[in-house]
């Protein structure tokens, strides 16, 4: 069966086929934000380029938006929609952070500027907890997801808000020092308190009676053996436990390579 | 005027609280709609004059006669006509009533009968049948029979015949029926259930249409 060619991943009710599809917004999303990154080192002239971050979150990026993960999470598997948050959460927001140099966010936002009032207080837990935790439950409202991966504005829209929320998620982390970033038990109890909310979908996920979601539950199926109910569920497990993983990895790395260093920390302070 | 020492601290404690018990309210509350119900309180659109199940003997899943209105005589069936190549709507309905079932109270499973009808009797054999409808549940039925029955029973049942639609590779897909035929324990089809409805919407109504008539 085939399909007009959609610009973006979305749910068309269409029976699942492992046929490769292109989706030219995908694509051109890929090339423009590869773009974007190679000019904004040649004007700035960084002495470095992070090419690992910048390489990881690309590749990430492609993974997660394009097909096969973008098709089968946009109408067919709320697992795989669940792994695609993950990854635009949890690798391809930091990673995007990270591939722009320190003399790069200098730069970007220079001391006094209304960017780096802005970037400074995006630095800080409150901000970052309350907009990531709330990004997080709006979009996996059942009426939410329902409504929007059905279109493919809705579904980029989806996918564009968890890449901002991976971003804000991350930021008060791997900010620059003289953004005025936590310090070390400051950042662990801030990755601490980014894993509460998510918690309250994902066990909505595992324990509702009936499935959460409309749109994976009428889904065509992609194996008969994975039924509606048990993708639902494991999409919550995926979420809890899978999502939990890197912020405890993150916690610990943070702890070991941080706790002999404060002194060096609050001299970077502007 | 700016907000200075405790007295800020306090409003951002608030903010804080508040957007909190936003996310858990907004989490907890979402998605529970109840659909309207036809005049007899179910989910399901109720059949205007419902007719008796039509008197024709297909072949079950083990190669035996299955004479439809007797076996569905007082008991709530579940009737649905497709095939098991269909890449979509049957495996939905079938996995979908499968986990209802299997949510349900032993004297709900035991007064529903889910019967499967295959549209495609040429390519659906009595073993294939068979093995299709047990991945679902064990207690599925799978019926084949001649064209001219399936047809028969088709129109007895108030569903569009199903027909054949040749594809681009040689083969062919089936175009039938999407609706599950509820048929109440008086032996008349009495409700329809289109694709779209819901595990939740099923528990809601299987144990009104098992109730109903007493």
């Amino acid at each position: 069966m085939t399909s007009a060619v959609q610009w973006w991943c979305a749910a068309t009710g269409l029976p699942w086929s492992w046929a490769w599809q292109w989706y030219p917004g995908v694509h051109l999303f890929l090339i423009v934000m590869a773009l974007g990154w190679w000019r904004l080192g040649r004007r700035q002239h960084w002495s470095r380029r992070p090419w690992v971050p910048f390489l990881a979150g690309w590749v990430t990026l492609l993974v997660a938006i394009d097909w096969p993960l973008g098709k089968l999470g946009a109408g067919y598997l709320a697992t795989a929609h669940t792994i695609q948050f993950l990854l635009l959460t949890l690798i391809v927001g930091p990673m995007m952070l990270r591939s722009i140099p320190i003399e790069g966010w200098e730069r970007l936002a220079p001391a006094g500027s209304t960017l780096r009032r802005f970037l400074c207080f995006m630095a800080r837990a409150l901000p970052g907890l309350i907009l990531f935790n709330l990004i997080v439950v709006t979009t996996h409202f059942p009426r939410i997801v329902d409504g929007a991966m059905g279109s493919q504005l809705g579904s980029f829209l989806i996918d564009g808000s968890w890449l901002l929320a991976g971003m804000i998620l991350w930021w008060p982390i791997v900010a620059p020092p003289a953004f005025r970033r936590l310090r070390m038990f400051g950042k662990m109890g801030y990755i601490f308190g980014a894993t509460i909310v998510p918690t309250i979908p994902a066990m909505m996920m595992v324990f509702s009676t009936w499935p959460l979601y409309e749109l994976y539950e009428l889904a065509p199926r992609v194996d008969v053996r994975l039924s509606a109910n048990t993708d639902i569920q494991l999409a919550g497990l995926v979420m809890k436990v899978l999502g939990d993983i890197p912020l405890w990895i993150a916690t610990a790395v943070i702890f070991f390579t941080e706790s002999g260093e404060p002194a060096k920390e609050s001299s970077h302070v502007a | 005027m700016g907000i200075r020492g405790g007295q800020g601290i306090h409003l951002r404690q608030r903010v804080a609280r508040r957007a909190v018990a936003l996310l858990v309210l907004g989490a907890i509350g979402c998605g529970a709609d109840t659909p309207p119900l036809s005049p007899s309180g179910f989910i399901g659109a109720e059949v205007i004059d419902p007719r008796p199940v039509p008197d024709v003997t297909l072949t079950d899943q083990d190669g035996n006669p299955f004479p439809l209105r007797e076996r569905t005589a007082g008991r709530v069936a579940l009737i649905f006509f497709g095939y098991t190549n269909c890449p979509d709507i049957c495996p939905v309905h079938l996995a979908n009533l499968a986990a209802v079932l299997d949510k349900m109270d032993d004297d709900v499973r035991r007064n529903v009968s889910v019967i499967f009808v295959t549209t495609d009797p040429a390519r659906d054999t009595i073993p294939r049948l068979g093995e299709w409808v047990h991945q679902f549940d064990p207690t599925f039925v799978g019926l084949t029979g001649p064209d001219s029955l399936i047809t028969q029973a088709e129109l007895g049942m108030r569903v569009a015949p199903s027909i054949r639609d040749s594809t681009a590779d040689g083969g062919y897909q089936v175009g039938h029926a999407a609706q599950v035929i509820a048929v109440t324990r008086d032996g008349l089809a009495r409700v329809q259930y289109p694709f779209g409805t819901r595990q939740r919407d099923w528990a809601h109504d299987l144990p009104r249409l098992i109730a109903f008539g007493d």
